[in-house]
């Protein structure tokens, strides 16, 4: 019998697919996470991660983290440093290859909100904050973001708050006011495929994850976002694939993860 | 700052010495190594208009800010990291000004880490992150001069700075001390060396207090030397439901409870009647979380 992937778990593929073997990579809180791990579960057991607080974990923990300051992470660690030495010695220095960040609100131009949906001062939902977040989207080379919501409510045309600088307001806004060549928003994932950026930072669907028409991705962003003619359909899980995910995925509820309704 | 023996202070005498109301102080501690047992003993002593710096707020700050202890929060992050889930308190004080408005200032963790290293190098500024154009930059409230742009000197471009960053006190949980106040910290550290530096009076709330010969043998896990540490505080388990490296895991069944419990305010109430007034004190806490708990948390296999 042939059990399909939902959305949700296939985004942990096409995102775990972007993570190369042997690099050094800076994840973030959340799914970021557990795309890594499933990485290194399946083709990329060589990849070296940093964690804002100073932990580079090398090998697949026996427990997942609940957080990258859940400490679980720092067990038989080849390294305990600090946030100097990650988010600018590593980081900001250009050591770390690929950057992983979650993008709960994110716009046409890969610019972050999680910070307050509403005015600032008088917010109508407010979230947690940058933490390193800011950081990882300023700095971080090879950026990916990562959403596992496809509900407009996540995807407007401008944030309210930017949290995390996407290409800010596109063009060349981000090499005018100082930040450095080449670092930005490569790409991001949801349930509905791959998004990438084009030279003037805006977002537009590249590749979508099977039964995902180019209609569902329009209704889904609140701008026209452009869709690529003659898009590829992203590869489906393998048995093998599809197993490890949701291994992952009850090892993440069991650790207190909230799944996503549906 | 002086060398030789330094007070060892009971929790509730080191509240009611150095933190009256309206004081300024920074917590250290980033989800991890969050001294939760001063915070409960603020909220027992009934603390009001503090100015709060915390990089991670995390429960600890959702729990001042419930209680009604925070007038001013600086901070970079507040949010209960299991689940992740909601800091329902610090929201509730933001979206709906309950129990009562509180003034927040923002910066990323790097904005954070870059003042705090300035101010204990005693630096005029610090380059940090570019970060024009986000809203850390441009939403300002009590410190309109968090962020700066100069002009590289040395040719290239804009370049953002921060000021230091000197709080008033500073409060930082650690694995030991002695009692001349070496303060030792194993595993990562985030930036809580340089925001213990960066601090004008440092106190220090230590998981055990041990013999110099101890401290003696490694000392490069001394994070503050004596010299740094105006007082000390032992209390075990201080930083519950966050981990300490090497001696306890994160409690996740308890941050679950607090999430859950903190939805509404009268939710809230009675996590701080039942958990943090009626218990007296942290060991009054520890002992209600119980004895098969604890064990499940132990990492360290002999006592302290």
């Amino acid at each position: 019998m042939i059990v399909s992937a939902t959305r949700f778990e296939q985004m942990f593929l096409t995102g775990a697919r972007c993570i190369r073997d042997g690099a050094v990579l800076f994840v973030g809180f959340h799914w970021p996470m557990l795309i890594a791990r499933i990485a290194r579960r399946l083709h990329a057991p060589n990849i070296v991660i940093v964690y804002e607080n100073g932990i580079v974990e090398d090998r697949l923990t026996p427990i997942l983290p609940t957080s990258p300051c859940d400490l679980v992470s720092a067990e038989q660690a080849t390294t305990c440093a600090g946030s100097l030495e990650t988010l600018f010695m590593w980081l900001a220095a250009g050591r770390v290859e690929m950057t992983l960040v979650e993008a709960a609100i994110v716009d046409r131009y890969g610019n972050i909100n999680t910070t307050a949906v509403g005015p600032y001062l008088q917010p109508k939902v407010r979230l947690p904050g940058s933490g390193g977040g800011t950081e990882l989207s300023s700095l971080g080379r090879d950026l990916l973001l990562v959403s596992a919501s496809a509900n407009q409510r996540s995807y407007p045309a401008s944030v309210d708050y930017i949290t995390s600088p996407g290409y800010l307001g596109g063009g060349v806004e981000r090499e005018r006011l100082g930040y450095k060549a080449g670092r930005g928003p490569k790409a991001l994932v949801n349930p509905l495929g791959i998004f990438r950026f084009d030279d003037n930072g805006e977002m537009y669907a590249a590749e979508l994850h099977a039964g995902v028409s180019a209609d569902e991705v329009r209704a889904t962003f609140g701008w026209p976002i452009k869709v690529q003619p003659g898009f590829k359909v992203l590869p489906e899980p393998t048995a093998h694939e599809l197993t490890i995910i949701r291994e992952e995925l009850a090892h993440a509820k069991k650790r207190y993860y909230l799944m996503p309704e549906g | 700052m002086t060398t030789g023996i330094k007070p060892v202070l009971s929790m509730r005498e080191a509240v009611a010495r150095y933190v009256p109301d309206g004081q300024e102080l920074l917590i250290g501690g980033f989800a991890f190594s969050d001294p939760t047992a001063l915070a409960h003993e603020l909220i027992r002593q009934q603390r009001k208009r503090l100015f709060v710096m915390k990089t991670s707020g995390g429960v600890l700050v959702d729990q001042l800010v419930g209680a009604g202890c925070v007038e001013r929060l600086l901070s970079c992050h507040v949010w209960n990291s299991v689940g992740p889930v909601a800091a329902h308190c610090f929201r509730r004080a933001l979206e709906q000004r309950k129990p009562h408005p509180i003034q927040i200032e923002e910066l990323s963790y790097g904005s954070f880490t870059m003042a705090l290293f300035a101010g204990a190098c005693d630096l005029p500024f610090m380059p940090t992150t570019p970060v024009q154009g986000t809203g850390h930059f441009t939403q300002r409230t009590f410190m309109p001069q968090k962020f700066g742009v100069v002009e590289n000197p040395f040719g290239g471009g804009p370049v953002c700075v921060v000021p230091p960053l000197k709080p008033a006190l500073g409060f930082f949980h650690v694995h030991r001390v002695d009692q001349y106040g070496n303060a030792q910290l194993f595993g990562p550290s985030g930036e809580f060396r340089y925001a213990m530096a960066a601090c004008k009076k440092l106190i220090v709330i230590a998981e055990e207090l041990v013999d110099t010969e101890v401290i003696r043998e490694r000392p490069e896990a001394t994070v503050a030397p004596g010299f740094m540490v105006e007082a000390v505080v032992i209390e075990p388990w201080a930083a519950h439901p966050t981990d300490a490296y090497g001696y306890y895991y994160r409690d996740l069944p308890h941050h679950a409870l607090y999430g859950e419990m903190t939805k509404t305010e009268e939710g809230f109430q009675r996590y701080v009647d039942e958990w943090i007034v009626a218990t007296g004190n942290h060991a009054g806490f520890i002992a209600k979380l119980g004895k098969e708990r604890i064990a499940e948390l132990q990492i360290r296999k002999e006592g302290w």
